[in-house]
């Protein structure tokens, strides 16, 4: 089985998703490896488990980002491309500012938002991700305009508390148990939890409502299949997951990492998914949302200037070399060409083939041809083939578990 | 402290499980950084379910040991075969493969080890007596001091390119950050250059453009008749000599140890600097083992009247620099809770799943704890020499394979490497339209390490530039008003003045050569 996580090894759901593809093993006997497929804000990882064969191999932790890329236009892949199987967690929007902060309540900040000379700068994620829509929704509860603040985009709540701890910028928006270490450090103050009643992990910190501005919103993780995995697969998969993220295995790492655990069965989550997905719809299709954080240089300025420059040294470098005579290194010995694209030639049948014949028939191939077109005698050849394919296999995928295409063989 | 100490020495020479951990560790460390393709953070990460059933000291202890192996690892395919086996290795990977070629690759690699610990464990000794105190140094940095840190780390690589024109590294530079340009742009929240087709969203990764850039390309690059047979860089002799001279007995590799000691004799500064370098620019968050090789490469580089031994020299620097970069790494994250980097990040979650939650009261409710992660970090850079050592011996053995057999295997490898990142067939393409871009910028005389910092640094620079003037409201003014921003943006300049005063020069000389 593998799973898919859409962000890299190392960050919160990675960490979720490493400690429950541990227990599924142990539960379902079988290997469970995580692929850490990263990029495009989430939009990489949703789209590949969304788009993956159906045949109930490859499961998907995803996370609040599936109920935003399509609102924005990023990718087509939306809440009904998945079959929910269990929701895991729910962590809360919080208000972070830094000791020193002449800020001590959320109405004190509100008011220096409203009278500031120059903008406050706020951050927590990129623009347009989790954190930036829960700063824009409180701003609008509290009644200020979304633009009344400079939204930093930064690439995650660490960069962003650093950022803050830095003096670069005055607000972090970002869940608790993120900037958990921080906080109880007395390194940074938490002004708020956007959530309807306070977080047992830090019940000395007020709500937003409690400080009357209504506003709550948070971003969760889940464990979804690709639509139209048989329903028989589907029922034992999900009995499987929910065993385990009720368990207390789970709930103990969970509480140790600090993420509030908040199990719901397919069904539940699935009307989670979609009350999610109206909501989030309402406020990035605000009119205000869209033009916010226009960032100072276009994104093509920098494609652009460097394209500018390479042309013009590489002008440089040409006419000073032909006017100066330089001598160009001469290749001592000339790669043959025949060779060459023989070379070319099979890396490319291999590139196609790989995927639908497996890591050992495509790599065993691969390599023959090679051996054979380097005139190395069949017999060094077959025993090559035979032996360090297997092995390379079995040590990365048996030993060091990362999956391999296991193709038509099955291995 | 001294009692925390001292409990901490005795918690570790009382577990004897925990040199087990400790060997295992190093073994498997140096097993994954051997493979192209395969990180630190990736052997580290594979290790995460396991740590579930250590106590924190042997989850730390294995950690600390499986990064030092796998930092160090990374030099014997980059030497031997030419192919980075981590990124930390990229910054010397032309001029250690040249090295190998003219018969030195058992020195380097001999260097390289024993620089690797004096790293190590003068990085240890740093965060020991000075862990405090450094991390209020990095809250001084915002992004404006980091995009002068990644202009300082570019401008570096054109400096260092070995034997070409400064014009062409900054060519093959500028390529690599176009390519680096390629994809979902986080900071803009759009697509570039993707052309509607999804794998292009996460852009070009670096690890497998590495892979190809290096590894295929040098294989491209022997598919000629005379390569083959092994008469035009057949390793002589003396390869197969050096070789032995490590191998002989195992563990004190007397080649290398005599430049090692030439090394403490008459480049103690050398060594002080790239430690010193590699913790300070490890324990900033976003920079790392990478950047700090590369930097030390380009201070380390010295024209004197042996280039063979200077090389090697500034491969020691680079080493030394890339090892200590690990101990700064810990000193945020031990701190604050903020990783150094991929590594700690993974750290700190290990830490948190223990109930051990890192932050200032460490210090206090766990001090035993910490005087051992100290003291592991000693030990675990004593048990990679023999490790080490025995590692090249026998990576020494494999090279001696004839070119006509070790050539399709190296494709093997690459093609494997490359799709064990992120099990994605799109970066199998990606190292394969590498392998081809590096053997023809090779054969017109572009460098090729260029290329890699620009893809690696290139995304972050513009993102640090777009933070930077959001964050002051578009002035440029607001790039360097504070202190630490403007001290490293002097530095920046001073580097570009003395690249422009070398391309100038070379010009000059080019055209006396001519008249």
């Amino acid at each position: 089985v593998t799973l898919i996580c859409p962000w890299s090894a190392g960050g919160g759901t990675d960490r979720v998703a490493r400690q429950l593809a541990a227990q599924l093993k142990d539960e379902l006997d079988v290997p469970v490896n995580v692929v850490n497929a990263t990029g495009g804000g989430g939009a990489i990882g949703h789209s590949r488990g969304a788009l993956a064969r159906p045949d109930g191999y490859t499961l998907t932790m995803a996370t609040v980002e599936l109920n935003m890329l399509h609102w924005r236009g990023i990718c087509p892949i939306t809440p009904d491309d998945f079959r929910p199987l269990a929701k895991l967690n729910q962590d809360s929007a919080a208000v972070f500012v830094r000791r020193d902060s002449a800020w001590q309540t959320l109405s004190d900040l509100r008011a220096a938002v409203d009278e500031a000379a120059s903008p406050v700068r706020a951050s927590g994620t990129a623009s347009g991700g989790i954190w930036h829509i829960a700063w824009v929704g409180w701003l609008q509860a509290a009644g200020l305009p979304a633009d009344a603040t400079t939204w930093v985009s930064m690439s995650g709540a660490a960069p962003s508390l650093q950022e803050l701890m830095a003096g670069g910028i005055d607000v972090v928006c970002c869940s608790l148990p993120e900037a958990g270490t921080l906080l109880q450090a007395g390194e940074i103050r938490c002004l708020g939890l956007m959530s309807e009643r306070r977080s047992p992990a830090a019940p000395e910190v007020p709500t937003c409502s409690e400080q009357g501005i209504d506003w709550s919103m948070g971003g969760w993780r889940g464990l979804v299949y690709p639509r139209g995995v048989p329903e028989q697969r589907v029922a034992r998969m999900e009995q499987a997951v929910l065993e385990i993220a009720r368990g207390e295995r789970f709930a103990g790492f969970m509480q140790a990492s600090g993420f509030q655990r908040d199990v719901a069965d397919g069904r539940q989550f699935a009307a989670f998914l979609d009350r999610m997905d109206s909501d989030f719809g309402d406020i990035l299709q605000q009119p205000a949302m869209k033009q916010q954080a226009l960032p100072p240089i276009g994104a093509y300025w920098m494609p652009a200037a460097c394209g500018a420059l390479l042309v013009s040294i590489a002008g440089f470098g040409w006419i000073t070399s032909r006017s100066g005579g330089e001598v160009e290194p001469a290749e001592p010995s000339g790669t043959d060409g025949k060779l060459l694209s023989g070379v070319l030639a099979s890396l490319l049948g291999f590139l196609m083939l790989y995927e639908s014949l497996g890591y050992v028939l495509s790599c065993g191939l691969l390599l023959a041809v090679l051996l054979t077109l380097l005139k190395v005698r069949w017999p060094v050849t077959a025993l090559l083939v035979c032996v360090l394919v297997p092995t390379t296999y079995q040590v990365f995928s048996g030993l060091l578990g990362v999956p391999l295409p296991w193709g038509v063989l099955g291995w | 402290m001294p009692e925390g100490l001292i409990q901490a020495a005795g918690d570790i020479a009382g577990r004897p499980d925990l040199w087990l951990i400790l060997f295992a560790a190093a073994c498997y460390g140096i097993f994954v950084g051997t493979i192209p393709g395969l990180t630190a953070t990736m052997a580290v990460a594979l290790f995460v379910p396991v740590a579930y059933w250590l106590d924190p000291l042997a989850a730390i202890t294995a950690i600390v040991a499986i990064v030092a192996c796998a930092i160090f690892a990374g030099d014997l395919p980059t030497v031997y075969l030419r192919i980075p086996g981590t990124p930390a290795s990229a910054a010397y990977a032309d001029q250690a493969y040249r090295l190998h070629q003219r018969g030195l690759g058992g020195r380097v690699l001999g260097v390289s080890l024993l620089c690797s610990v004096t790293g190590g464990i003068l990085g240890a000794i740093v965060l020991m007596l000075l862990g405090g105190q450094l991390a209020n140094v990095a809250r001084w940095f915002s992004v404006t001091e980091y995009l002068w840190l990644y202009v300082i780390g570019l401008s570096c690589a054109v400096l260092v390119s070995p034997g070409t024109a400064r014009w062409k590294a900054l060519v093959s530079l500028l390529i690599g950050w176009l390519l680096a340009s390629v994809g979902w742009s986080a900071v803009h929240g759009v697509p570039r250059f993707a052309f509607g087709y999804a794998p292009l969203y996460q852009g070009i990764s670096f690890i497998p453009a590495m892979i190809g850039l290096f590894g295929l390309s040098e294989v491209f690059a022997n598919l000629s008749r005379d390569a083959l047979d092994g008469q035009a860089d057949q390793p002589a002799s003396s390869e197969t000599e050096a070789v032995g001279e490590a191998a002989n007995a195992d563990g004190t590799v007397t080649g290398p140890w005599r430049d090692f000691v030439w090394r403490l004799k008459h480049r103690p500064g050398g060594i002080a600097r790239s430690s010193g370098l590699g913790v300070l620019i490890g324990m900033l968050p976003g920079a790392g083992a990478d950047i700090a090789s590369w930097v030390s490469f380009a201070m380390g580089k010295r024209r004197g009247d042996d280039p063979d031994s200077d090389t090697v020299q500034a491969i020691g620097d680079a080493t030394t620099a890339n090892s200590s970069a690990l101990a700064g790494g810990w000193i945020p994250a031990l701190v604050f809770g903020i990783p150094g980097d991929s590594v700690t990040a993974i750290v700190i979650g290990v830490l948190l799943m223990k109930n051990v939650t890192p932050g200032p009261a460490i210090f206090e409710d766990q001090s035993a704890l910490v005087y051992s992660i100290y003291l592991v970090f000693l030990c675990a850079n004593l048990v990679m020499l023999p490790v080490g050592a025995i590692a090249i011996a026998f990576a020494g053995r494999l090279v001696r394979i004839p070119k006509r057999v070790l050539l399709p295997v190296i494709v093997l490898f690459c093609v494997t490497g490359a799709y064990a990142l992120n099990a994605s067939l799109f970066d199998v393409v990606v190292m394969t339209a590498m392998g081809l871009a590096g053997f023809l910028l090779n054969r017109f005389g572009f460098p090729l390490g260029p290329v890699v910092l620009g893809l690696i640094l290139g995304s972050p620079l513009e993102e640090r530039l777009v933070q930077a003037l959001t964050a002051s409201g578009g002035r440029l003014t607001g790039l360097v008003d504070r202190p630490i921003a403007a001290v490293l943006a002097c530095v920046a300049a001073a580097v570009w003045l003395r690249i422009f005063q070398v391309m100038i020069r070379e010009s000059r000389a080019a055209k006396w050569s001519n008249g």
